[in-house]
């Protein structure tokens, strides 16, 4: 019975529903936007990190993976130190530089990693394999590209390129023997990786037993956090971070868009919830007479409310499930637009969908949006009968 | 006889703005079961208002007011809502029918409220309408119903859970004459059949109809 | 003018541990390093190129006001201004600089200094300042279409709120309809009055808004300015934006309210009434 004052109520203004079922599904896709843009990008950035399980990045002291140019001195011993380390389960050293491949008359400078093919964390093998031998080097599919080469193919390529003398410096012949797929980098962003030996041989005697970054796995059941603060007493030419440390400063990079996120999603829960409240209060105020009608045969009030409950919940209910397809169209027209960013690894998402926190967003919502129906409804429940019918009997 | 209703000094007091209004001043009233009281008297004269208050919907500001034997004056919201669910039914001049709802619903609503079963309740309603005359117009909505017999399902609607008082607050005075004859006989139907039924109105042949006829005017009973 | 960007360690260290060197070399330091490291001007720090190395002793002499560069936003990093031959004596790198800026005797002569520069350039290519800007402006490019896909869904969202509260404003004004029509007002008057009070709401509701809009724009620049330490206005009320909202609300305000008195116009008076 219930029920059906309700709907039918819902069903008389049908314009009016229709509406704030799209204003509240615009309200909740929104929400879910920036619930998703707040909690997905950190979530994207963490399993990125995490992908190849290695927890803890040793980069030179004060400064972040790759942020800089600066890199680790007696990178070698200081493997070797990690490896001996009964907690230590890999140690992947990185040296960063670049390629320029000569093409004909031109060069085509990419971005180059040394690594430990053994031990690397960096790509994901797609075709061919990893280089193993000094000559060898993987790349991905911008540089095939650009050079027009494929796996199998050899390459001219120089560690250095002096603008001055337009010659090249460290140069080699080598071999392309892998397609790969760079986790950390662009997926426009053309990059190589060889041997890190390679790379350091190419690039001469400064880069002698240097890496840019230590990538360290652990053996299961190693207190990340300790360990962490173990190796920073231990080591004071470098700065170790662990996946959290690392969250925390793309958090901060990023917290622009996290707050961006917290502004606009509050300010989507507050319009969801007002027009509930206009569309409550209204709907109150047009049936003051039927509710006094129901009070005054014995309806009891919380009944009344529950029923005028009913109706901002159906407004919910059927919104919600419209906001959140909604909501997953929209964050993918902006996540198509934020992958634009120079640089971004291609792995990340900034709107990435997360069962639980969808959830939580459009459970507030859906909440927001019931209880912004009390007090219209109690107050419609609590007038005075008689005054009331008195009063619409006159008007 | 025992009384249904007793009113005793009831004064209701409103205060508009600086000014206080007395609506009743000191009204003391015994209705007895089976009877039919009428009340009548110019407008303003106080006569909803005592409705009101006999209904439960309102409080007097001094004054007590027992009905079937239990004091009313002072209940909770909580408490005159029960109330006025099992023991008062209503029957307004504009009807009030609830337009979403069929006329079997609409007599339905009270007996649901006070957690009927849904057999047993259909056909409580189906006989309260039978009573009425409108069985076969139990899936019409109100907009599909003519005035009187909207009144009709709001009488049936207002006997729903058996109360021991019926009020009526003028009932015929949205309807034809004939249709307005029509009612007067179903109240006096109603009463014969054992109904206690206190009227406010205007029309003389309805208060006519009543055993009992109060005068009213200025807040008091007149005589 | 030539420069060179380069990581370098600063140690700071108090004044009467670094033994007086002859005239050390002067630095000048970013507000917000001074913040944080407690440096005045006149206090002496070591700078090395690296970690561990010795470095050389140098005395703050000048504290700089970052600029309200959107690229440094959220970026941590301090800023520490050397005399080019110091640096490049500190980096090991000869006299080698990254780019020379060079200011043209104004607008029309840049594009013949261009290709003259390029002509002789010999191991460097000049570029056009605002070609360089272009390039590495592409992140904010990248921002300022996110923030005009959520304006989109904002302006969407704010007209259906609009849209919503005029057909409700308007369906509260059932009785007025039904007594102007009772009295015999012709439907076009009756839906011209609704349709202008449709239209003061919109235009009072815009004042409001662009009073709400500004307070909002001035607590959303305290705050990622004390967050970012930055002098970046990060967002301005403009006259564009003032009157597409005006503009916005007036269209969206008379619609709905003419749509919403039609509809009441052509509902019989009695039905209105509710009888």
């Amino acid at each position: 019975m219930i029920a059906t004052l309700a709907l039918s109520s819902l069903i008389r203004h049908r314009a009016r529903t229709a509406l704030a079922i799209l204003g509240v599904a615009v309200s909740a896709a929104m929400l879910l936007d920036m619930v998703m843009l707040s909690s997905g990008m950190r979530e994207s950035f963490r399993s990125l990190l995490l992908s190849q399980g290695f927890q803890l990045r040793l980069s030179p002291k004060g400064t972040l993976p790759f942020d800089t140019e600066a890199t680790i001195r007696s990178a070698d011993s200081l493997v070797a130190l990690l490896r001996s380390r009964a907690t230590v389960a890999a140690v992947s050293p990185v040296l960063g530089g670049q390629l320029h491949f000569a093409v004909g008359n031109a060069t085509l400078t990419a971005t180059a990693l040394g690594v430990d093919p053994a031990v690397q964390g960096d790509y994901e093998l797609i075709a061919g394999h990893s280089p193993t031998a000094p000559d060898e080097v993987v790349v991905n599919d911008a540089v095939l590209r650009a050079l027009g080469r494929a796996v199998g193919d050899t390459v001219r390529a120089a560690a250095g390129y002096d603008p001055q003398l337009r010659t090249l410096s460290g140069q080699r012949v080598l071999r392309i023997v892998g397609r790969v797929r760079f986790i950390y980098l662009a997926l426009d962003q053309r990059a190589a990786a060889l041997p890190i030996a390679t790379l350091r041989a190419m690039n001469g005697p400064a880069s002698a037993g240097r890496a840019s970054l230590a990538m360290v796995r652990l053996r299961p059941g190693v207190d990340v956090d300790r360990e962490r603060a173990a190796l920073e007493a231990q080591l004071r030419t470098v700065t170790v971070i662990s996946t959290s440390e690392a969250l925390k400063q793309v958090d901060e990079r990023l917290s622009y868009f996290r707050q961006l996120a917290v502004i606009l999603g509050a300010v989507s829960l507050v319009v969801g919830f007002l027009l509930v409240t206009t569309l409550v209060t209204v709907s109150v105020n047009e049936r003051i007479g039927e509710i006094s009608v129901m009070r005054a045969i014995g309806v009891r009030r919380w009944r009344v409310v529950a029923q005028i409950l009913l109706e901002s919940s159906v407004i919910m209910l059927v919104a919600t499930p419209v906001g959140l397809a909604l909501g997953l169209v929209t964050a993918r027209w902006l996540n198509s637009i934020l992958a634009r960013f120079p640089g971004l690894p291609e792995r990340i998402d900034f709107f990435l969908f997360q069962p639980s926190a969808a959830w939580t967003a459009l459970g507030l919502l859906a909440l927001s949006g019931v209880l912004a129906g009390v007090y219209p409804s109690w107050r419609g429940a609590s007038l005075p009968i008689a005054t009331t019918l008195r009063q619409e009997a006159v008007g | 006889m025992s009384a249904i209703v007793d009113a005793r000094a009831l004064v209701r007091e409103y205060r508009m703005g600086e000014e206080i209004v007395h609506a009743l001043r000191g009204v003391s009233l015994a209705v007895h079961e089976r009877e039919y009281v009428a009340i009548v008297g110019p407008s303003g004269c106080g006569k909803s208002t005592l409705l009101n208050l006999l209904g439960v919907i309102d409080r007097p500001t001094t004054g007590e007011l027992s009905i079937a034997g239990e004091r009313v004056d002072r209940l909770s919201d909580a408490r005159a809502t029960d109330f006025r669910l099992r023991r008062i039914g209503f029957v307004f001049q504009r009807f009030y029918l609830m337009q979403a709802l069929t006329a079997r619903e609409n007599v339905e609503l009270p007996l649901a409220e006070a957690g009927m079963a849904g057999t047993e309740r259909r056909d409580r309603a189906l006989d309260l309408l039978d009573y009425v005359g409108l069985r076969k117009r139990e899936r019409h909505r109100p907009s599909q119903l003519s005035g009187g017999e909207q009144q009709r399902v709001a009488i049936a609607r207002a006997l729903a859970n058996r109360p021991a008082l019926l009020l009526a607050d003028e009932p015929t005075g949205e309807l034809d004459a004939y249709t307005g004859a029509e009612m007067i006989a179903l109240f006096e139907r109603l009463n014969a059949d054992g109904t206690t039924i206190v009227v406010v109105t205007h029309d003389e042949d309805l208060a006519r109809a009543a055993k009992r006829v109060v005068h009213m005017r200025d807040g008091e009973i007149l005589g | 003018m030539r420069s060179r960007l380069a990581f370098l360690v600063l140690l700071v260290v108090p004044l009467r541990a670094i033994a007086p060197q002859g005239n050390p070399r002067s630095i000048a330091i970013d507000e917000r390093l001074a913040a944080d490291a407690g440096l005045r001007v006149g206090d002496r720090v070591v700078v090395a190129s690296e970690p561990g190395l010795p470095g050389d002793t140098v005395v703050v002499a000048g504290i700089v006001q970052r600029r309200a560069d959107p690229a440094e936003i959220a970026r941590g990093e301090y800023r520490v201004r050397l005399h080019l031959d110091h640096l490049q004596s500190l980096l090991g790198y000869g006299d080698r600089v990254d780019r020379f800026g060079v200011k043209t005797r104004g607008a029309g002569s840049t594009g013949d200094a261009l290709s003259r520069i390029n002509a002789a350039a010999f191991g460097f290519r000049a570029h056009r300042s605002a070609d360089v800007a272009v390039e590495t402006s592409r992140t904010f490019a990248v921002v300022s279409r996110f923030h005009r896909a959520i304006g989109v869904i904002t302006i969407v969202a704010s007209a259906i709120f609009l849209l919503c509260i005029m057909l409700l404003k308007v369906d509260e004004r059932r009785r007025d309809v039904a007594a102007l029509r009772l009295i015999g007002c012709s439907t076009r008057t009756i839906v011209g009055s609704v349709v202008l009070e449709a239209a003061a709401v919109a235009v009072l509701g815009s004042v409001a808004g662009i009073g709400v809009g500004g307070a909002a724009s001035w607590i959303v620049n305290r705050h990622y300015q004390a967050v970012y330490r930055t002098p970046l206005r990060f967002s301005i009320v403009t006259g564009d934006i003032v009157l597409l909202a005006v503009a916005l609300s007036l269209v969206l305000g008379v619609v709905s309210g003419w749509l919403a008195a039609r509809r009441l116009a052509h509902t019989a008076p009695l039905t209105l009434f509710g009888r």
